[in-house]
């Protein structure tokens, strides 16, 4: 069963096109990166399907639901505000900066939205944050604040925060990318265990071997199109389209 | 000042109208020396009605009125004025309010009169409803009472003390005799007038009104010269323009007061004698 | 002055500590929710609300805050004498519309600059704050008060507390309408004994308060500073 169809999506900022003619699959347990040089519209794609942008054209559905669909009249529409408040609670977000908050504790930062927005007790949320923070390692940090913790610490919180609310899929938005060398390591290893879990993911990422490694299929963007959207071994290893080889040979050097 | 010009600004932002009309149909009240009563003039039977006289005043003018170290509002206006209400059986109101915009206050209705030492000028005449001139003041010296001195000539080459800052300064350094006498400026009169005991200075240049208070209440043997300088200044009561029944009556009230002593007995209790001009 | 009468002088201002005190807090407890609602307004994305808003607070904050007082204490006797129907049920005369007036005058005039603190604090938040809140389902008013706030409020802290001891000292602007309170009397006694010393005393007072908050201010500055 498809977690994401996402079919002809288009989006432009002031007349500059960002997002041309995407479509793509994301199938339940499946890990797709998405991969492409600074620019190719990969974050806007992520921010379009987490409604932080508004796409100009085409249709979004998640797990069986039209977020963004075509009427009759052709005319591109969004579903209504309830529909789209359940959608976005089936999608959990991870951030490049992780945008933890930073006057709460890490448990209740994992807490928050169980307790206010599913409305859980706090005995119910606090036990399962103490859980997920056990699987990130991090146990003994539940009730520091985050401004005390490493930047893979603080990744690895905020993607307790986004677990905590079960999402169907899990998005990454260049989870290392603000982190020091040393530190990527630890968050590969956290996605690499969610996957061992069979946790659906969608991950922006520049780590390439890493990609590699975890993805059930890779997706090169390229100036707001798709160039290729296949399995590891194809992308990389088979690609015959230049604009791919050229982007991989500057990562491998 | 500023604040009197703010709001007359105000006024004519506002566009009232109402005002401009009443201003006008009371040009001939004054004229007729407020013996006029208009018979739409409700302002008598609505204090007698309410039970209630709101005087207004800034409380700190001594001794006329002003607030005591009880932070009880007194003084000779407030004692003539309670006689006034007591003889009009109603309630005084003493409502403290900003000196600078004491014509507006009335105006609006909040007090009922301005009482409170207020100097008689033709620019407060033509905004207000005056009484009559109850008391006169006028700029004096003060000297000790052991006769040598008895005319303001013989104080020629010696020092006077004034108030530091005051109108009795400025009075005293413009006029003919400031320039034959030493200056000297003190903080304030009481402690100028210590001076004058001591034999520090040789008279004390202030109004008669606060003189004739601080003789009265120190006890002291000062005396007060004849001559005066500059100026002399009236004391009366402002009323809206439009109340002549209040005011008038008020008026009767006073040379009533006057004719059977009353106002004597208040005045020697502040003063030392009956210093009011209430016919 | 003597001794005996200094303590009389401070006996009375101590019973005038408490007019001037239900100026200051009640502007407080109104101004702020005020100035939170105009921050909201002069941040609406409607423009001709965000305007008129910032007209609002180019008046209140370009003219003096005695004027304003002045304004305020007298527009509804005026207004009344204008059209009798509006504020009818105002009774310029009653005890408590000085006060009224006054404090009227003080929350339209705090507010406006506690508007401008906020609105600096809310902007200064960054839009990941925002964006996370959403992506984890929060309602915009659960994201406004549970996320935003209590991070805006630690950053003006600092800017708020300037605001708080000048309102201490501000309340003594009350006075251009005769409202009793510690520099009327002040002034009043400064008559009655002629010195400068009971206005000197009035300062003690000021200077007292301004020292308590000062301490609380920085106490609370503390509290806040649990994390960075």
């Amino acid at each position: 069963m498809a977690i994401l169809e996402v079919r002809n999506l288009s989006k432009s900022f002031d007349g500059f096109d960002v997002l041309k003619d995407i479509s793509f699959d994301v199938e339940k347990g499946q890990v797709v990166s998405i991969i492409g040089p600074s620019g190719s519209g990969k974050s806007t794609l992520l921010r379009c399907i987490n409604q932080f942008e508004k796409a100009d054209g085409g249709s979004i559905n998640i797990c069986g639901q039209d977020m963004l669909v075509k009427n009759e009249k052709g005319k591109t529409v969004y579903a209504p505000p309830k529909v789209l408040h359940e959608l976005r609670m089936k999608i959990g977000l991870v951030f490049q900066n992780f945008n933890l908050f930073p006057h709460m504790s890490v448990l209740r930062n994992i807490t928050e939205a169980p307790m206010t927005v599913l409305k859980q007790d706090k005995k119910t949320a606090e036990e399962n944050a103490l859980r997920l923070l056990k699987k990130m390692g991090l146990e003994n940090k539940a009730n520091e604040y985050p401004c005390n913790l490493s930047g893979g610490q603080q990744q690895r919180v905020s993607i307790a925060r986004a677990l905590a609310l079960s999402p169907e899929v899990l998005f990454f938005d260049e989870p290392t990318s603000a982190l020091d060398p040393e530190l990527t390591g630890e968050i590969l290893k956290v996605i690499k265990s969610l996957a061992e879990e069979n946790m659906t993911m969608v991950i922006v990422t520049h780590e390439m071997s890493f990609a590699h490694d975890i993805s059930d299929r890779v997706i090169f963007m390229d100036e707001g199109y798709i160039i290729e959207n296949g399995t590891p071994e194809e992308v990389f290893e088979h690609s015959d389209n230049e604009r791919t080889k050229q982007f991989l040979e500057r990562y491998h050097s | 000042m500023k604040l009197k010009k703010l709001l007359s600004a105000l006024m004519a932002a506002l566009c009232l109208t109402a005002f401009a009309g009443c201003s006008g149909n009371n040009a001939a009240t004054t004229e007729a020396g407020g013996n006029n009563t208009a018979e739409t003039d409700e302002s008598l039977n609505k204090v007698l009605e309410s039970n209630k006289f709101i005087l207004g005043l800034d409380a700190t003018f001594v001794p006329m009125g002003y607030t005591d170290e009880n932070d009880q509002i007194v003084g000779f206006d407030i004692d003539v004025a309670q006689e006034v209400c007591d003889r009009l059986g109603v309630e005084l109101v003493k409502q403290p309010i900003n000196w600078d915009t004491k014509e507006t206050d009335l105006d609006l209705g909040k007090i009922d009169c301005i009482w409170n030492g207020l100097s008689v000028s033709p620019a407060r005449a033509e905004a207000m409803n005056l009484s009559e001139a109850y008391m006169q003041n006028d700029m004096i010296f003060t000297v000790m009472n052991d006769g040598k001195y008895t005319s303001s000539a013989q104080l020629e080459g010696k020092t006077v003390a004034v108030q530091n800052g005051s109108t009795a300064q400025e009075i005293l350094e413009g006029s003919d005799i400031g320039k034959k006498v030493a200056v000297t400026a003190i903080a304030t009169n009481v402690e100028a007038l210590q001076q004058l005991e001591l034999g520090l200075v040789d008279a004390v240049f202030l109004d008669s009104v606060v003189a004739n208070y601080l003789i009265t209440t120190t006890g002291k043997n000062y005396t007060i010269l004849p001559e005066t300088v500059g100026e002399q200044e009236e004391y009366a009561v402002g009323f809206r323009k439009k109340d002549c029944a209040l005011r008038d009556k008020v008026q009767s009230i006073l040379s009533e007061m006057k004719a059977d002593g009353k106002l004597g007995e208040i005045s020697t209790k502040w003063f030392g004698s009956d210093i009011t001009t209430v016919k | 002055m003597t001794g005996e009468e200094i303590l009389k002088v401070v006996g009375i201002l101590l019973e005038y500590l408490v007019p001037t005190l239900k100026v200051f807090g009640f502007t407080l407890l109104f101004s702020i929710p005020l100035g939170l609602v105009v921050a909201m307004l002069k941040m609406c994305k409607f423009k001709p609300i965000s305007w008129l808003t910032n007209l609002y607070i180019l008046i209140m904050r370009g003219t003096p805050l005695m004027l304003q007082i002045i304004v305020v204490y007298y527009a509804v006797p005026y207004i009344q004498i204008a059209n009798p129907d509006m504020f009818s049920f105002i009774d310029i005369k009653d005890e408590n519309y000085m006060f009224g007036a006054v404090l009227v005058a003080f929350v339209l005039n705090y507010a406006a600059y506690f508007a401008e603190i906020f609105r600096g604090g809310i902007e200064s938040i960054p839009k990941g704050q925002y964006e996370a809140a959403a992506a984890l389902g929060m309602t915009k008013a659960q994201t406004f008060f549970r996320i935003i706030l209590p991070q805006v409020i630690k950053r003006i802290v600092p800017a708020s507390s300037n605001e708080v001891i000048t309102l201490v000292k501000d309340t003594s602007l009350a006075n251009v309408v005769a409202y009793a309170e510690i520099t009327l009397k002040a002034k009043q006694q400064m008559q009655n004994y002629a010195s400068l010393v009971p206005l000197f005393i009035a300062g003690v007072f000021y200077f007292a308060m301004a020292t308590i908050l000062t301490a609380l201010f920085s106490f609370i500055e503390k509290k806040l500073n649990y994390y960075r």
